[in-house]
């Protein structure tokens, strides 16, 4: 039972790390259509922002993860810039850009590649390496972190498409684009937010789970790729949905790998059929959009 | 007339390798898989609009079905040619029939799923895949007596690419070209004229990924060795690049694309050092960026 | 005058033969997965043929290393060493992926060119080919394991468990790890495997630690992966002790697993106290500014072994190359005291099977040595 409750706290932070890419994914693919499968490499840019920012020259960690932030969210509003804008204004059909955005998922990694020592970087835990039990509950400080931390993320994002005037604009982008622009909305501007708090989410998830794995130059796919499984599973139409789809994808994970009587090995393809299966069986995802 | 220029195209291609050394030959050999491979992909992406990423898959599996139906079960070569060639085809519907029910990029996952998951069957396969060290050791049997290696296998490679690219040609100009473009631009359309547009996605699926699988067979015997490193995800997203960067639905793309491609690493190596990818990403995205519709834009318009 | 022409004849065949450089082929990862290693090993290749230029260089030419980047892809791996052989190199050092190595060798049988990996530590690669031409001097799985078993001994284990990685060296080393524990009569009650990309290694301890068993042994060779294992152990407070392959001895350990590694366990063929390793360190430290780990170690001894080679053979020829590195008989940076690297009774493999050391992680860093070698 113990074993159990540790499980369930470790699947709920990695669930967490998934969500938030699977957030990222969402953020960009609800007003433009676009798929961006570079937000791994930005979780690891941010990494590495991490490293230099909190190892290298060692500032107070909120100091450190805004700075992080607020690079990611550059990093993104120029991602747009450069590689979407121009194909959307010269009215290149979607795919154009999803293909630009992987190759900007090879230039990210290999200018991180470069610059930096081939070997993993240490990034700091916030909270050090303890642990904290609530009841029957117990867990990493890192892992209640990052719940913390996703937690209020997505309570901010309900909270901006729900209630604010921007969020509503953001919605009326993703129903119809082209009355959204009839009405006055800033399309080009909704795509720069988009990008930007794309960039930023995933910088998130970058910078929470790298004290766990460190940072390096090949963490990204394997990101990217958890990130959108989540976001099938969970549904394109709410943001809730991304959060459900991570923790449902890392329990199915690390609950299977616990608990299912078959080799080791061939737990690593279980999430994979899972995705097939749930691709086959409910495409749309879990949670419906609202009508 | 312009048949036997075809033909004379083919009969160079084929008698090159015996000019080239041996480096130069494999690179060449290699370059036409790649073209080879391309031009089934262009098939499935750019005229019938199919996002899939288990093309390479499917050239993985063609490529150790044959090995291990003729060095681990012993059967014959036509045997185990024709019997590669069903495993692909059975995978393919298997994949393709309950796939194409779903909207266009939920067929890129699945198919994705289906990439990742080979390669962890390969590397738990034990002594039937030759786990994660893969199969080696191994030569193509003589054919009537006789070793077919070094060029004249080259030869069998330009056989390969002419058979494929005469079966896509001919589809393309048919109706069901046709049909698969009319798929791929407004499925409600075709299917209001009467295109049946699960069965044309079905067909071109598993088309496709057979042809593929076939070049898997022939790339067996083209380094003797099989292993999962080989067939890894990075290949599916660099066919996708290489038809995308030539000129999708284009089948002059999907030769200039893979033949650029799969060339410039080796080029820039000597030239930038350890910075080659980057500059690899760069050109992708400049390429996209410039010419949305492919390098095969710029031949139009510099031959008009 | 005749005696003017041949004395200039002979000066300008001198400086013709001195102008003639050996080539060396290197076969590395500049840009993928084996990068963290093969980069490191690079530099060891570089730094020591630099070394032998400076002493006069070999049988009175220069060392011209010609150096590819395979970017971990087999197949061009394989066009690659075609490559080296047509612009005349008398010997390929392959610094990259086990399985590139494997496919370079289909190459260099056919071309009957020497080939040697300094490095690659999986069993099959001198088991699956039978390739004359083919020498490998990185310590094997089996002797890694051999190396822990003996220092082992004296807590005589019976019940194991064994975890590793995906990867495909990961899975070699676990191959060798499983089949010399269960020959020696010890249980593996369980097995386990954290796959790259994963956010923790939770389950799988938690799975371990229900199987209570006496010791875990880690063949995993992925850093970040292994980091994950150490945390999970830390979490769950379990307290086996913990026995790893040789990739803990990459010292980049101490610094992205500090806290985490103190009184684990390891095999290393590199052990700071023997005289030609202090030479080493020495040497590169004053030829680059920088300290070497021992990876760089890997790749010196690799050059230097084929230079042994070249030299006793007094020839570039192949063959005759060939002759003489089966002949090995040298002492390198690498390995035991007293260590040498031979080829015994056709065998390719070079790597004393009683040449590593079991060293231990103390207050974070690579600490004494516990045992030596495999008895």
């Amino acid at each position: 039972m113990q074993d159990l409750l540790e499980l369930a706290v470790s699947a709920t932070a990695s669930g967490c790390i998934y969500g938030l890419i699977a957030l990222a994914y969402l953020l960009m693919i609800r007003p433009t259509g676009i798929i961006n499968f570079a937000v791994g490499e930005w979780a690891m840019v941010a990494s590495f922002g991490g490293f230099i920012f909190l190892t290298k020259y060692e500032w107070p960690y909120p100091l450190g993860m805004a700075a992080v932030v607020a690079v990611m969210i550059l990093v993104g509003w120029a991602t747009e810039r450069i590689a979407v804008r121009p194909l959307v204004e010269k009215g290149a059909p979607l795919l154009a850009p999803i293909l630009a955005l992987l190759g900007v998922l090879v230039v990210t990694r290999e200018i991180i590649s470069v610059s930096f020592p081939p070997d993993p970087l240490p990034v700091p835990f916030p909270f050090g390496i303890g642990r904290i039990e609530i009841g029957p509950i117990g867990g990493s400080y890192q892992s209640f972190f990052i719940i913390a931390v996703t937690l209020a993320v997505f309570a901010g994002t309900w909270f901006f498409f729900e209630k604010t005037l921007w969020g509503k604009s953001f919605e009326a982008v993703s129903l119809n684009r082209r009355a959204a622009a009839l009405m006055g909305i800033n399309l080009s501007r909704v795509t720069a937010l988009s990008f930007a708090g794309g960039a930023g989410a995933a910088g998130l998830a970058g910078l929470l789970v790298s004290p766990n794995i460190s940072a390096h130059y090949l963490m990204g796919v394997p990101l990217a790729i958890q990130g959108f499984t989540a976001l099938v599973v969970g549904g394109v139409g709410r943001v809730e949905g991304a959060l459900l789809g991570g923790l449902l994808l890392a329990f199915a994970e690390q609950f299977i790998a616990r608990y299912a009587p078959i080799p080791s090995g061939y737990t690593q393809g279980v999430p994979l059929l899972f995705l097939m299966v749930f691709l086959l069986v409910r495409p749309t995802g879990l949670l419906r959009a609202r009508a | 007339m312009k048949r036997l220029a075809w033909i004379g195209g083919f009969v160079i291609l084929a008698v090159l390798p015996f000019f080239l050394g041996s480096y130069h030959n494999d690179v060449y050999r290699k370059m036409l898989l790649w073209v080879t491979l391309a031009l089934g992909y262009n098939f499935l992406f750019g005229i019938c609009g199919q996002v899939a990423f288990s093309h390479f898959a499917f050239y993985g599996i063609g490529a150790y079905s044959v090995v291990i139906l003729l060095f681990q079960l012993g059967l014959p070569l036509p045997v185990a040619i024709v019997l590669g060639v069903v495993i692909c085809v059975v995978l393919a519907l298997v994949v393709a029939i309950p796939a194409t029910r779903l909207e266009g990029f939920y067929l890129a996952l699945v198919t994705l799923a289906l990439a990742q998951l080979f390669i962890v069957v390969l590397n738990e396969g034990g002594n039937v895949t030759g786990g994660t060290g893969g199969i080696a050791n191994y030569r193509l049997p003589p054919i009537f007596g006789w070793r077919i290696a070094g060029p004249a296998y080259t030869v069998v490679i330009v056989a390969l690419l002419a058979g494929t690219l005469a079966v896509l040609w001919r589809l393309d100009h048919s109706w069901f070209g046709r049909a698969c473009r009319a798929v791929r631009d407004n499925p409600e359309a075709a299917a209001a004229m009467g295109v049946d547009v699960a069965r044309t996605k079905v067909i071109v699926f598993t088309l496709t990924s057979a042809l593929a699988g076939i070049a898997g067979m022939v790339y067996a015997f083209v380094d003797n060795t099989v292993n999962p490193p080989i067939f890894g995800l990075e290949n599916a997203f660099l066919i996708l690049f290489m038809v995308i960067v030539g000129g999708a639905g284009r089948h002059a793309g999907a030769v200039i694309g893979a033949i650029l491609l799969f060339l410039l690493p080796f080029w820039l190596s000597p030239l930038v050092g350890h910075h080659h990818q980057l500059v690899f990403g760069a050109l992708v995205v400049a390429a996209i960026l410039l010419q949305p519709k492919g390098l095969i834009g710029l031949w139009d318009r510099f031959s008009r | 005058m005749v005696r003017m022409w041949g004395l200039l004849a002979c000066a300008l065949l001198i400086g013709a033969a001195d102008a003639q450089t050996i080539k060396i082929g290197v076969i590395t990862d500049r840009v993928g997965v084996s990068k963290p290693y093969s980069e490191p090993a690079t530099e060891g290749v570089i730094f020591g043929a630099d070394e032998i230029n400076r002493r006069g260089g070999l049988l009175g030419r220069k060392i011209e290393l010609l150096v590819e980047d395979d970017q971990s892809r087999p197949d061009i791996s394989a066009a690659l060493a075609r490559k080296l052989v047509e612009q005349g190199a008398v010997f390929i050092l392959s610094v990259s992926l086990s399985p590139a190595t494997q496919q370079q060798q289909t190459v260099t049988m056919e071309a009957k060119t020497p080939q040697m990996t300094p490095m690659n530590s999986a069993d099959y690669l001198t088991t699956q080919l039978d390739n004359p031409y083919f020498w490998q001097t990185g310590p094997l799985g089996s002797v890694q394991i051999a190396t822990l078993l003996a220092h082992a001994k004296t807590k005589n284990f019976k019940r194991v468990a064994l975890i590793t990685d995906n990867s495909d060296l990961g899975q070699a080393i676990a191959k060798a790890f499983k089949g010399t524990l269960e020959k020696a009569g010890i249980q593996i009650v369980a097995e386990e495997v954290v796959a790259r990309g994963a956010t923790t290694a939770m389950p799988q301890m938690q799975k371990l630690r229900a199987a209570n068993p006496e010791a875990m042994f880690l063949a995993g060779v992925l850093t970040a992966e292994n980091v994950l294992i150490f945390r999970a152990y830390k979490e769950l407070g379990v307290k086996f002790p913990i026995h790893s392959s040789y990739n803990l001895s990459v010292p980049i350990y101490e610094t992205v697993a500090k806290g985490l590694i103190n009184g684990i366990t390891f095999v290393d063929a590199y052990d700071p106290d023997k005289p030609e390793v202090k030479a080493f360190e020495a040497a590169y430290r004053k030829a680059t500014g920088k300290d070497p780990q021992n990876l760089h170690g890997y790749g010196y001894d690799g050059i230097m072994l084929i230079a042994d080679a070249i030299r006793r053979a007094g020839s570039t020829d192949k063959e005759k190359i060939r002759e003489a590195m089966q002949k090995t008989n040298y002492a390198g940076v690498m390995g035991k005291k007293g260590m040498k690297y031979s080829f015994p009774e056709g065998k390719r493999a070079g790597f004393d099977p009683d040449g590593m050391v079991v060293r231990v992680y103390e207050k974070d860093r690579q600490g004494r040595v516990l045992h030596v070698g495999s008895k």
